[in-house]
């Protein structure tokens, strides 16, 4: 039974005014609320190097195994990640904080390219896989005050620069790359030896890993190599292996350069006046524009007329580099990006920019950055947009499908993509949340 | 006989058979059909055929050309019909929100609904013909598919109010108002729609529509006489 207050049909205007009025305001955002950074990862997982261990080891006895991540997946970090590395099957992920572990590994470790990580059953033999991304224990003087500025993962090796003690390396040494005297019959697995580079003529602030090389760049923009030179990826001027980082000559004697790229067996460097070098493979037409040779074992400068040239990105077959105007150049062997008619050319082709997303409603839109797996592509716009791509070996695109994409397309991230790291089969990225 | 020629004058005089009172109005039936639709609480272009131009209608919605609106809307409440005339739901605070954040949410929902558009286009991905299409930016859906958006920027932003304009391909208001309301949610506030207005349908922008002031015969054929060729290239260009 109704009492005798209360309206007796649907609220009136002012009564629905005056409720709203009174209504309690809710706060989502306080005044601290800031942008936060992550990290995301996608592509094959089985070897750990997602650094999900429920894809590989599920959680509930029900629970299948999954193989291959297609999209883009969230990956918790205690840290902010400012430098990530993908190496062929495991992945390193570096903080430049001031605390004492720094740098994180997961994925493959037959060769203890993620260092010595102790067996919980054997204290004494370490793990081969490793499917969470764990720290990795580098011997640094002083650890509470280095910083890490930038980490590189090649095919069974790895590189750390820090800002005031030189470079880590660890991993295999077969072939020197580790900048270390190559010993006969090491066993790598296991293996408790980091070794530390400090010889170079000026602070190193790049390093690179090919796939069985290291490149060092230095802040007076020279160049230093080691490792495997079969293909003259070194670029030292003969094929052998070199165990001791050396600086390179040849046409970027004198020339201060500004970035240098490397994944596969062909490297490329950029100078501060735009040109681009390059050395090492050109099986694949990679160096075609200069000479006919598969090899060539001493940096050659590209003459390329496509405008002064800001960052280069080096693959497996494959290279791409960016212009200061913002356009993006490829050449090489493989899916380039420009439909399924390109398989191959040694001349630069520009990729159309409203491929990226520039048309009339939005013509201010650039591509900042470009980056090279071994066989895939990706390019970062100034709007924080990633795309992709190349071949989708094991969903390493994140399309979300399983085929090989012929041109540019979106990978749809929830946030503004910072910077990512291309590896063979998965791919790693660091992004801001929008708000 | 008398004297000179005789000229005969014709005079017109008004025949009582003639006249409308008489014979009934002019058109009894007239067949007209709508465009796409455009419900009770938006406003804007809103496309009519009449008799024959019913065949063009059909065809005109085959062709799945962008619609333009002008949406507005308002931070800090969140109803349950998503517009501003609707049950509250919720009030939320929205001073942390700046003209910056809102472009960045505008441009993943841009990009989100590019990759639609190729996919919901049935074109082989794999093709060259793909390729040639996409950067020329001509793939869209030609047959149907859930709402694209293709363009959206902002016109205006003055807290809490804010102006979109959006660029859409088989969308409904409701769908529109509704992404207001999630524009809000990302925002991490909350937002309803207060106007949707369609600025544009296919080939007639708003300069083409007639206000209410001019529903009459006159206008209405004049409009038809100038849409008519626009139409006919239209028409010509994506149906061949």
């Amino acid at each position: 039974r109704r009492g005798l207050c209360g309206a007796a049909g649907p609220p009136s205007t002012r009564q629905l005014r005056e409720a709203e009025e009174a209504a309690p305001v809710f706060q989502y955002a306080g005044k601290a609320a800031r942008r936060k950074d992550r990290v995301f990862v996608w592509g094959f997982s089985y070897s750990g190097a997602l650094g999900v261990p429920s894809f590989v080891r599920p959680d509930e006895g029900w629970k299948k195994p999954r193989r291959i991540q297609t999209t883009p997946y969230r990956l918790e970090t205690e840290e902010k990640i400012s430098s990530a590395a993908c190496g062929y099957g495991f992945t390193l992920l570096a903080s430049n904080t001031r605390d004492i572990t720094k740098v994180w590994g997961m994925g493959l470790n037959k060769d203890s390219q993620l260092g010595f990580q102790r067996s919980r059953r054997d204290q004494t033999k370490g793990y081969e896989y490793v499917l969470e991304p764990s720290p990795i224990p580098l011997p640094l003087e002083k650890p509470q005050q280095t910083r890490v500025l930038q980490v590189s993962c090649g095919r069974a090796h790895s590189l750390v620069l820090t800002d005031s003690e030189g470079v880590f390396t660890m991993g295999n040494n077969s072939y020197g790359q580790c900048g270390r005297k190559v010993v006969e019959d090491e066993i790598y697995s296991g293996s408790h030896l980091i070794h530390q580079l400090k010889e170079f003529d000026s602070r190193v602030v790049q390093v690179v890993c090919g796939q069985d090389h290291s490149l060092f760049r230095t802040k007076k923009g020279t160049v230093y190599a080691c490792g495997w030179g079969a293909d003259g990826q070194t670029g030292l001027g003969h094929y052998n292996i070199t165990s001791v980082p050396t600086k390179l000559h040849g046409d970027i004697a004198g020339v201060n350069i500004i970035q240098v790229s490397s994944y596969g067996d062909c490297c490329l460097a950029v100078s501060d006046e735009g040109d681009v070098f390059g050395w090492g493979n050109s099986e694949y037409l990679q160096l075609a524009s200069v000479t006919e040779t598969t090899q060539v074992n001493v940096p050659r400068h590209l003459p390329f007329k496509i405008g002064k040239v800001k960052e280069a990105a080096c693959g497996g077959t494959g290279n791409v580099v960016l212009t200061e105007e913002g356009n993006v150049f490829v050449w090489g062997y493989g899916i380039l990006g420009k439909g399924p008619n390109l398989i191959e050319t040694a001349v630069p082709e520009m990729i159309p920019p409203s491929l990226f997303g520039q048309s009339d409603f939005s013509p201010d839109i650039r591509v900042a950055h470009v980056r090279c797996g071994l066989s895939q592509f990706a390019a970062l716009t100034n709007r924080g947009e990633l795309f992709v791509w190349g071949k989708n070996l094991r969903g390493c695109l994140g399309t979300g499908r399983m085929e090989d994409q012929y041109f540019p397309w979106r990978v749809t991230v929830p946030g503004e993509v910072v910077d990512v790291a291309c590896g063979v089969d998965h791919m790693v990225s660091m992004v801001r949340s929008f708000t | 006989g008398g004297g000179g020629a005789v000229e005969l004058v014709a005079a017109r005089v008004p025949v009582l058979a003639d006249h409308p009172l008489v014979r009934g109005p002019r058109f009894k039936k007239l067949k007209i059909g709508a465009g796409h639709r455009l419900d009770v609480k938006a406003s804007g272009v809103f496309v009519l055929g009449i008799g024959h131009g019913n065949k063009l209608l059909t065809d005109l919605h085959n062709c799945h050309l962008t619609k333009v609106y002008t949406v507005g809307g308002l931070f800090g409440k969140a109803t349950d019909d998503f517009s501003d005339t609707g049950n509250l739901v919720e009030k939320t605070t929205f001073d942390h929100i700046t003209r910056e954040k809102l472009e960045r949410i505008l441009a993943v929902i841009q990009g989100t609904n590019q990759k639609a558009l190729l996919t919901y286009s049935n074109i082989d991905m794999k093709t060259q013909e793909a390729y040639e299409l996409a950067v020329k930016g001509l793939i869209r859906p030609m047959g149907k598919s859930p709402p694209i958006i293709t363009a959206v920027r902002c016109l205006q932003f003055a807290l809490p109010e804010f102006q979109l304009e959006i660029h859409c391909l088989h969308e409904t208001q409701q769908y529109l108002r509704k992404m207001v309301h999630e524009i809000g949610l990302e925002l991490k506030s909350s937002a309803v729609c207060t106007r949707v207005r369609r600025t544009r349908d296919g080939v007639f922008t708003v300069d083409d529509a007639l206000p209410r002031t001019q529903w009459n015969l006159q206008s209405i054929q004049e409009a038809i006489r100038n849409c008519q060729l626009k139409v006919e290239t239209e028409l010509e260009k994506t149906l061949g």
